[in-house]
């Protein structure tokens, strides 16, 4: 029954094979290194129709997407910052990332609202 | 600390001290960045602001993409595999085939497959 109710957060279980670039998951608890399924499905929701469903492994699937977008989008910048001798990891290297990885149409939109 | 809207509150008042409501849970989405490679150290405030933004239109993009597959097939129920197709679709998710692979290929009839 406990099981039950808390099946939202027993998602160390369900590793559905997802492969990951760093090799310590099995320090890291798995709900550490998803967004929660809660707020992913929010976002999914909201972009669908009403009338739409989504089933629970698609909400999964788009958890492990997202972690391995944040990933990659993630080394590409540390990439820029460690060769450029800087240490910190900021909001334009994100941005340039995202430009260079085929998602400049993100890049826009987060630009003109970061800039501050 | 409420803010009239998500994005006005962005282009006035800039990022530094804004901690207004964000769809995506910012410690963990620097847990993740912080997983994707050892170089990454130091990560700026508002990084992980730029990812949560980053990601919405993330997961946006991919679940807009993986409904189409969904209508093309006459349902109304988003799949796990219609969020597979959409990848293998689009050149700029190359970085995720292996993943949705292995969630197709590993958890065929049981999605909630209990493997440690």
């Amino acid at each position: 029954m406990v099981d039950n109710i808390g099946s939202y957060s027993c998602q160390k279980y369900n590793f559905a094979g997802a492969s990951s670039a760093s090799g310590e998951d099995g320090i890291m608890k798995e709900q550490d290194r998803l967004l929660p399924i809660a707020n992913v499905g929010r976002i999914m929701k909201q972009i669908l129709p009403p009338n739409a469903k989504i089933s629970k492994e698609a909400k999964e699937t788009m958890q492990e997407c997202v972690s391995e977008f944040i990933s990659f989008v993630t080394g590409e910048a540390s990439d820029k910052c460690h060769k450029e001798k800087r240490k910190t990891v900021n909001g334009d290297d994100i941005c340039w990332a995202l430009a260079t990885l085929g998602f400049d149409d993100y890049a826009e939109p987060l630009k003109r609202e970061i800039l501050s | 600390m409420r803010q009239a809207g998500r994005y006005s509150g962005m282009l006035c008042g800039g990022l530094s001290g804004r901690s207004g409501p964000h769809s995506l849970p910012l410690a963990r989405i620097k847990k993740i960045m912080k997983k994707s490679g050892d170089d990454v150290k130091m990560i700026s405030g508002e990084a992980p602001i730029v990812f949560s933004k980053a990601c919405e239109l993330f997961i946006e993009e991919l679940t807009q993409r993986s409904w189409m597959v969904t209508m093309q097939g006459k349902r109304r129920t988003l799949h796990k595999d219609d969020v597979a197709s959409a990848v293998i679709a689009t050149d700029i998710f190359d970085f995720l085939v292996n993943l949705v692979d292995n969630n197709s290929s590993n958890s065929m009839d049981n999605p909630e497959d209990i493997s440690s």
